[in-house]
């Protein structure tokens, strides 16, 4: 009992951050069909800016307390959401119109790029995050949970909560949904199309780089390449949950996460990997459209 | 006075072809223009082409002697134009009431105006209140009609531009859409039509434009081209 408490729990937070990522990739998916390989790598920029920030504001003392960590999340994720937006302007807006092969090729071009530039600036080596936080939690049921992991998730839920009050209730929002349906439609209703598309790079690389700044903390390293993987995770995790569908993204990031974890348990660490690219393969042979993914017919 | 909308000489291309070979077309503000014409004549290129999605290669159009050729297509609808597409093309996953909220995306700063433009939309047509919170896509053709006008005159257009408007309806309800244009026009807004359905069109007219194969072949008095049986059968094939 108390290893399966354990196992769900550490599954939750890094589920939580698979969604936040997975959310990034779907919502782009869902406006303009692009698998954005590069939204990994924003994930790991998010680790950074909050790395760099961390450093020059907190200092190595104490992180700047509660309020200091916030802070710097919510600049990180600023800072982050501006460069997706830099880069949809700058790599992917003048693809829109040709064949979706080559917009693909671009994004992977992105995440090189971004891989490659972090190294320049950050340095090849892992370094080491300049946030102590406390190991201290409660028990449950034999498990130890510790105020940190309710904390992450809880931001996240947050996030995740005002990402889906965002999209239902606002009129920006609903122009997103909109625009995912038609997108000429969306011209003639007076939509400026292309600024609402930028809106949702922001939105999607902001999430991104706050789950980016909350892993660094949490694992306490972070390196150039830690995006890789788990922008593949996060895919996956959109896959699951039924890619385009913002729901879908959620269920899909936690069920992964949960997934892996208790695959880890069962099979051991170095089958983390295999066991959510397993599933990623099932998913695609039994059900492509994902849990709550709509059958759509492909139009080019 | 200077007409409301102005084209002047528009070349238009679909690659290499040209769908529209100089056409020349005035709305004057509080009139129903009726463009007439087959299949493949250039009647939706021309809309197109007025609303921004497809960029003339040569002619202007002018909206109230300013020309609009080059501006983005959301510039042209913030000038009043709205261009409601053939087809419908309302958001089939969202809610009658988004579709209408999203029509009035050009008003977005007045929520007042958003809020009062859907009750309006619900007076004139009091089925889409009762099923505004379905989702627009099982709604029946009629009303799917009746919802796409409708979204389009959310953004309080100065020129609304409807192409083929009884398209795959029912006789019965494109008597009720007619009916509909002619109060439209009636509370003041200035409509340019495309019909296949040319005797409802020049019924409903107070002028019309004969297009084929990417000219206007013929323009006059909706009555005079009504009573010409030998246009009405040699162009318009009703």
């Amino acid at each position: 009992m108390d290893i399966l408490v354990q196992t769900l729990a550490d599954g939750l937070v890094i589920g939580a951050f698979y969604s936040l990522i997975a959310l990034g990739y779907t919502m782009v998916f869902g406006i303009i069909k692009l698998l954005n390989f590069a939204h990994g790598d924003l994930y790991m920029l998010g680790a950074f800016v909050g790395y760099t920030l961390l450093s020059v504001l907190g200092g190595d003392s104490s992180g700047g307390g509660l309020m200091g960590i916030l802070i710097v999340l919510l600049l990180t994720m600023v800072i982050v959401g501006v460069i997706g937006m830099g880069i949809e302007r700058v790599a992917y807006r003048p693809l829109l119109l040709a064949p979706r092969l080559s917009i693909l090729i671009t994004a992977i071009g992105v995440s090189l790029f971004l891989e490659n530039g972090s190294m320049i600036v950050w340095g090849a080596q892992y370094q080491v995050y300049p946030l102590q936080l406390s190991h201290d939690g409660i028990s449950l049921l034999g498990a130890k949970i510790t105020y940190v992991q309710i904390g992450l998730v809880f931001i996240s839920a947050l996030l995740m909560l005002g990402l889906h009050l965002f999209i239902n209730r606002s009129l920006y929002g609903k122009a997103m949904r909109a625009i995912a349906l038609d997108q000429t439609a969306c011209h003639l209703m007076g939509i400026h199309v292309h600024k609402v598309i930028g809106l949702t790079f922001f939105i999607g690389a902001s999430l991104a780089a706050g789950a980016g700044t909350m892993a660094g903390a949490y694992y306490g390293t972070v390196n150039f390449m830690m995006g890789f993987v788990i922008g593949l995770k996060a895919f996956t995790a959109a896959v699951l949950g039924g890619i385009g569908s913002i729901p879908g993204a959620m269920l899909g990031g936690l069920l992964l996460g949960m997934m892996e974890t208790a695959g880890t348990f069962i099979f051991g660490g170095s089958w983390k990997d295999v066991v959510a690219f397993s599933l990623l393969i099932m998913i695609l042979v039994l059900k492509p459209t994902g849990i709550m993914g709509e059958k759509v017919t492909e139009r080019m | 006075m200077t007409p409301l909308l102005t084209i002047r000489g528009i070349h238009s291309f679909y690659g290499k072809i040209e769908a529209l070979k100089g056409i020349d077309l005035q709305v004057h503000e509080g009139e129903i223009v009726a463009l007439l014409g087959s299949n493949g004549a250039g009647k939706s290129t021309t809309l197109k082409t007025i609303s921004g999605i497809v960029r003339p290669s040569s002619g202007d159009v002018l909206l109230h002697g300013q020309s609009l050729v080059g501006w983005a297509p959301h510039q042209i609808v913030e000038a009043g134009i709205i261009h409601v597409p053939e087809g419908r093309r309302i958001f089939a996953g969202l809610t009658v009431r988004e579709n209408l909220e999203l029509g009035g995306f050009t008003q977005r700063k007045e929520k007042a105006a958003i809020a009062e433009g859907i009750e309006q939309a619900f007076a004139l047509f009091p089925r889409l209140k009762e099923r505004s919170e379905q989702m627009g896509g099982t709604l029946s053709g009629g009303e799917q009609q009746m919802l796409a006008i409708c979204r389009g005159l959310m953004a309080r257009p100065k020129l609304l531009m409807l192409d083929e408007p009884s398209m795959g309806l029912a006789p019965i309800i494109v008597v009720e859409i007619m009916n509909i244009i002619r109060e439209i026009n009636r509370q003041g807004t200035t409509i340019l039509l495309i019909e296949q359905n040319a005797k409802a069109a020049l019924k409903l007219a107070h002028r019309g434009y004969v297009m084929e194969t990417g000219r206007i072949v013929m323009e006059n008095k909706a009555d005079v081209l009504r009573a010409d049986d030998t246009i009405v059968k040699a162009y318009l094939g009703a």
